[in-house]
């Protein structure tokens, strides 16, 4: 029983802080206000810097590390605004070292590893949202493989990566398994959305009778478990980058307040503003917690690892949303201003706070998981 | 990070299980409950407590020397987990074991140690905390009551107020002015005080809950020796932080979140069979649900949060003014899971225990009164938010 990071563990993450203080910024962020949003010079640095090689086995060329390591690292890139698909490339990569055949982990990983392949999935629908069972996307089989189509929204810098992950249903009323396919593939098309959360990047992709082969199938079948797993890693990693945003906001919020001078003494002073911020730093800390604490359990796999995925996205949802809503207040005028940074973090977490299912939904899954544990027990 | 337990830790518990099952009356929450009577309930957990100390329970993860068994916090966590599922009796010395008692570690000499450790393990001596007074709640250096050196005695005046469990306390741990004197932080002094002195006067005070657990105490020229001085003269403040840390850390809220947790799965299993008419139960109203889910949520994260702590406390790293969050959050989370409750129990949870329509004897009723206490006492949520921003956020007074 111990719920602390290693050594390791911390010196990885000071490492990964210092690096992107140094080399990351949010001025840096607002250039992708245009242009494809797709950073050259970052992706080689975060490659270089071994963070797209965590998840990768050894014997693949990676560092064969999980998603307690990547704890730290996540919350880091939510603090610092990283923009995808670093992070949507880590949560295919764990798919692929889980669930794929092994023709696929040796054909992947290592490219994976160098940085050279970049991946997105292709989860949420109009209809269905992030819901995976009302998923209608659909794998017909036809002749030695499947031809796949369906209408995917919010699918990450689909026209950057290398692949896309597709969740679909495996004939008509079949069980669900993820299709990789190259975005360039015939029957593909793609249209950008316009976002809330300005500096990043998503597409609606249509799928229409795409063909695919055994090979393009994760685990060369349909396989259910993948794809819970794809869903609750990005719950995850929504849950830890969410506290990373709100930590940063809750400083953000401090600095300003005990420097901002009215009345003549700094607002800090006041209890109405303190007390806001004692209450921003009990519900970041109680975020935290549920965050490491959901990295742990898909590190583990323990049976209830979907109830502790979902108290993790629900409560970081809303701690987030909170946090950045006073933090803003806490600036008063200023926040609402444009030049100022703290709508790029207000936004940020505003697209985390709905990716993989918002707070009701994984409420909603706490409160089934709890009464089937309590029937069982 | 890990959750698991060793082999070790696993036999241990089998250990803990089967001594539990083995002491606890026969027939244990099913026909034999409680004493409803307050005075014979109290002396019930009592003797619970000399029942675990005789079965080499107390005092776990304190130093040997002292009469504890010097086992790990992990260990100190199971046995609580274990009373917890076998609903056993909370004991009635909380405030010797989890407050005297580590206050004496860090500050007491040696002697003191010595002399009042041992006796709060075995439940021979109870005690109280003589801290606020009238006048002095949030702003508790603010205390008026006086200790003057008489020759190898100090001799006490004034009153203390919200002295829980001083009926059945032979031990008052207070604070005290010395030095009228001096900037009232500077002023005051940490005494231990024998509940059998002549000149204290109890009164007890019924609190919303109908019960009375904390009374007021009056001091009339109490004579106290000079060797019950806790550190030096007039360093009293400094001492009565830790205790204060203590109260509201890790260890309290573990205890705690183990009862909420029990309130919380009693009121679920309420709601499932709770007619709400049209052939449907209260679990099956989504709204109730989030609230439920809220719930269930914000209780287990409240024991993750210890869980973080004690891992910290393991490696060595003292508790310091962050343990004020845990108290903000848990009592916030606490009150509004009893609220939660009684939105479950609908037009029912009006009615109060005795009535016979009330669903589970009036529990969630009573619980919700406490639960209005659990935001003031230890500090109020200002005074803990206060501490969090000026010292673990850094903000200006």
């Amino acid at each position: 029983m111990n719920f602390d990071f290693s050594d390791d563990q911390y010196l990885f993450h000071d490492s990964v802080r210092d690096f992107l203080g140094d080399r990351w910024s949010v001025a840096k962020l607002r250039t992708h206000l245009e242009g494809s949003g797709f950073d050259d010079a970052l992706w080689r640095d975060l490659s270089e810097l071994g963070l797209l090689a965590m998840l990768v086995p050894e014997e693949h060329g990676g560092l064969g590390l999980g998603y307690v390591d990547l704890a730290l690292v996540l919350e880091e890139f939510g603090r610092h605004l990283v923009p995808g698909p670093a992070v949507e490339t880590m949560l295919a990569t764990d798919i692929i070292v889980r669930y794929g055949t092994p023709e696929q982990r040796a054909a992947l990983c290592p490219a994976i590893a160098s940085g050279a392949l970049r991946i997105a999935p292709a989860i949420a629908e109009v209809e269905a949202g992030f819901d995976l069972d009302q998923t209608a996307a659909v794998a017909v089989s036809s002749g030695d493989g499947w031809l796949l189509s369906g209408r995917k929204i919010l699918v990450p810098y689909a026209d950057s990566v290398d692949r896309l992950l597709v969740v679909a249903r495996f004939g008509e009323a079949g069980p669900l398994g993820l299709v990789l396919v190259e975005p360039g593939r015939a029957g593909i098309t793609m249209r950008p959305h316009s976002l809330l959360d300005i500096a990043s990047r998503a597409h609606e992709v249509v799928l229409d009778g795409v063909a695919t082969g055994r090979g393009d199938v994760v685990g060369g079948g349909p396989s259910p478990d993948a794809v819970l797993r794809l869903a609750d890693g990005g719950a995850v990693a929504a849950s830890a980058q969410m506290a990373g945003v709100a930590g940063k906001v809750l400083d953000l919020a401090v600095d300003y307040a005990n420097q901002r001078i009215q009345f003549g003494k700094p607002i800090g002073s006041l209890q109405a503003i303190k007390h806001r911020c004692a209450d921003m730093l009990a519900s970041l800390e109680t975020g935290r917690t549920a965050a490491y604490y959901a990295a742990w359990a898909l590190a583990d796999d323990p049976p209830e690892r979907a109830r502790i995925v979902s108290m993790a996205k629900a409560f970081c949802g809303d701690a987030a949303r909170s946090i950045c809503n006073e933090g803003l207040q806490i600036h008063g005028g200023i926040g609402f201003t444009w030049e100022l940074d703290i709508h790029l973090y207000l936004r940020r977490a505003k697209a985390l706070e709905y990716a993989f299912g918002d707070a009701a939904t994984h409420r909603e899954r706490v409160m089934s998981a709890t009464l089937l544990e309590m029937e069982a027990a | 990070m890990d959750f698991s337990y060793s082999p070790e830790e696993e036999a241990f518990r089998s250990e803990v299980r089967a001594w539990i099952a083995a002491n606890l009356p026969d027939g244990w929450g099913r026909v034999v409950h409680e004493p409803e009577d307050e005075d014979a309930r109290y002396m019930f957990r009592l003797d619970w407590e000399k029942k675990l100390y005789a079965g080499g329970w107390a005092g776990l993860s304190w130093p040997k020397e002292y009469g504890g068994q010097g086992a790990t916090l992990v260990q100190q966590a199971i046995l609580a987990e274990e009373l917890a599922r076998a609903e056993a009796p909370e004991g009635l010395n909380i405030i010797g074991r989890n407050l005297t008692a580590p206050t004496l570690i860090h500050h007491g000499s040696e002697a003191q140690r010595r002399r009042f450790l041992p006796p709060i393990l075995s439940g021979e001596e109870v005690w109280c905390q003589g801290f606020s007074e009238p006048n002095a709640g949030s702003d508790l250096a603010s205390i008026r009551t006086t200790a003057i050196r008489d020759g190898d005695h100090f001799v006490i005046n004034g009153q203390k107020t919200w002295t829980s469990f001083a009926q059945y306390a032979q031990w008052c741990f207070m604070l005290v002015r010395t030095d009228p004197a001096a900037p009232k932080h500077k002023g005051i002094s940490f005494l231990l005080v024998d509940m059998a002195s002549p000149g204290i006067t109890i009164r007890p005070l019924r609190q919303i809950s109908g019960e009375s657990e904390f009374n007021e105490t009056f001091f009339d020229d109490v004579r106290v020796p000079v060797a019950n001085l806790v550190g030096g003269l007039n360093e009293g403040w400094k001492i009565a932080m830790t205790t204060l840390t203590y109260e509201r850390g890790p260890e309290d809220a573990l205890a705690r979140q183990i009862r909420f947790k029990r309130d919380l799965m009693r009121l679920i299993q309420t709601a499932r069979t709770l007619p709400r008419g049209r052939g449907k139960t209260a679990i099956d109203d989504p709204v109730l649900r989030q609230k439920l889910a809220s719930s269930v949520i914000e209780i287990e994260l409240m024991r993750l949060n210890c869980l973080r702590s004690f891992s910290k406390q393991l490696q060595g790293k003292p508790l310091g003014p962050e343990s004020s969050f845990q108290k903000l959050y848990w009592s916030h989370t606490a009150q509004r899971m009893y609220e939660t409750a009684l939105e479950t129990l609908g037009p029912t949870a009006v009615l109060a225990a005795g009535d016979p329509l009330v669903p589970g004897d009036g529990q969630f009723q009573t619980g919700f009164l406490q639960s209005r206490a659990f935001t003031i006492y230890s500090g109020t949520s200002e005074i803990q938010r206060n501490i969090i921003a000026e010292r673990v956020l850094g903000m200006p007074r």
